[in-house]
């Protein structure tokens, strides 16, 4: 099976420490968990994925450019949820008429047009995710995507992991959550100093 | 390459409409510095083309600064700047959109500082699309090199230090140009004027050009 991303032997190191050591590390279809401690390269490994780090060793190898949803929410914050998505959206060559049905079905009708800096860090959070569906990348990178959800914004987020596998599009999750889809996923990894290693 | 750098450029002048701190803080900077001439040399040496001259392009030098500055703050909140740079394209295109943005920003200062230098100190440009010519062409010489340090410093903690340590060294020849040239066109001197403003094409051109190759591979 064709891995859609992957790292062989790939070395990251940040302010002259190494964060990820000789890793290899392959994106098969459906979805991949990535667990581990704080602090142990879990984000690194996604930024290594998204080419968002330089790799010190190894190399890197993917199909297109995969969407990288971070733990902080990567929109500007002088914009509306509605002009970020909209741009991303245009940036990649994506239809742009579907980013106001998004954020209606991630809860933000309501305040789509308000400027990032007015929302609540829950409200960022699902403007970040409902990238999910307003950029549809064969490959989508999510970093602990369930910090500042509620209860309806993560059930909202498990509907919409589950809607990217049904359309063929491979999810790989970083959580440090231990129940978190563990049920949906095909795969799980724990990153530990550094290193991947299958759970 | 050029849709792209046209979305980001869009995308800049929004937020810059949203949340205009560098544009009030440049405004307010050129102004004051302006005004300050005025008091430091006197109503006689302010007026002289080189004094004036002189002072507005410094304020104008510092106001690149501040404006780029200011703008890649703002996408690093959040780490915006990532979702970009992680797209193919995108670090061309967010050099590219962002000179492209600012230098309308930069251009609105200038505009309005040169206006406010004009009525203030009372000067009478003697050839006043010279003055014009010379001014534009002054920022985009300017700005290409604010960018591309600002690219630069993107990730070092020591950024509002490191971005005019870098960009003032740079931007000598520019100032010199753009001051001789403004000061020319203020007295009349047209030759002489195009001329510094010829030399300020070609400084936009190879900063632009050499930002282009260079960011790519420089920014992290």
């Amino acid at each position: 099976m064709t891995p859609s991303a992957s790292l062989h032997d790939a070395t990251v190191v940040l302010d002259d420490h190494p964060v990820l050591h000789r890793v290899t590390f392959e994106v098969l279809p459906g979805l991949t968990l990535v667990r581990g401690p704080n602090g142990a390269g879990k984000t690194t490994l996604l930024r290594a994925l998204a080419g968002l780090v330089p790799l010190a060793r190894g190399r890197r190898q993917v199909d297109g450019a995969p969407l990288l949803v971070g733990h902080r929410p990567m929109l500007l914050r002088g914009l509306s949820a509605r002009a970020n998505l909209t741009f991303l959206a245009a940036f990649r060559g994506r239809p742009t008429h579907t980013v106001a049905d998004a954020l209606v079905r991630w809860g933000l009708g309501g305040v789509m047009d308000r400027p990032m800096d007015r929302l609540s860090a829950g409200q960022r959070k699902r403007a970040a995710l409902a990238r999910i569906e307003t950029e549809p990348e064969p490959v989508i990178l999510l970093d602990e995507p369930f910090a500042d959800l509620d209860a309806d914004g993560a059930a909202r987020l498990r509907e919409s992991v589950r809607a990217a596998r049904l359309r063929g599009q491979d999810v790989v999750l970083v959580t440090h959550l231990s129940d978190e889809l563990d049920g949906d996923a095909s795969r799980r990894f724990i990153v530990d100093a550094g290193q991947v290693r299958p759970a | 390459m050029i849709a792209r750098a046209s979305l980001v450029a869009l995308r800049e002048l929004f937020a810059e409409r949203n949340q205009p701190d560098g544009l009030a803080a440049a405004l307010t900077f050129t102004a004051t510095l302006v005004l300050l001439e005025s008091l430091a040399f006197g109503p006689g040496r302010a007026t002289q083309p080189d004094v004036a001259s002189g002072v507005f392009w410094i304020a104008i030098l510092f106001a690149s600064v501040l404006i780029s500055t200011r703008s890649f703050d703002r996408d690093l909140e959040d780490d915006a700047i990532d979702a970009i740079i992680a797209l193919p394209g995108g670090r061309e295109a967010i050099y590219a959109g962002k000179m492209a943005a600012l230098g309308i920003v930069l251009a609105l200062v200038a505009l309005v500082a040169g206006v406010f230098a004009i009525f203030l100190l009372d000067l009478e440009p003697a050839l006043p699309w010279h003055v014009a010519l010379v001014g534009v062409m002054g920022v985009l010489a300017l700005l290409p090199v604010s960018v591309f340090t600002s690219v630069l410093a993107l990730r070092v903690r020591a950024r509002v230090a490191v971005v005019p340590i870098l960009t003032f060294p740079l931007l000598v020849p520019q100032l010199v140009a753009a001051t001789q040239g403004m000061s020319a066109a203020l007295s009349g001197a047209s030759a002489e004027a195009l001329g510094w403003t010829g030399l300020l094409a070609a400084f936009a051109l190879v900063y632009t050009v050499l930002g282009l190759t260079i960011v790519p591979a420089a920014i992290e």
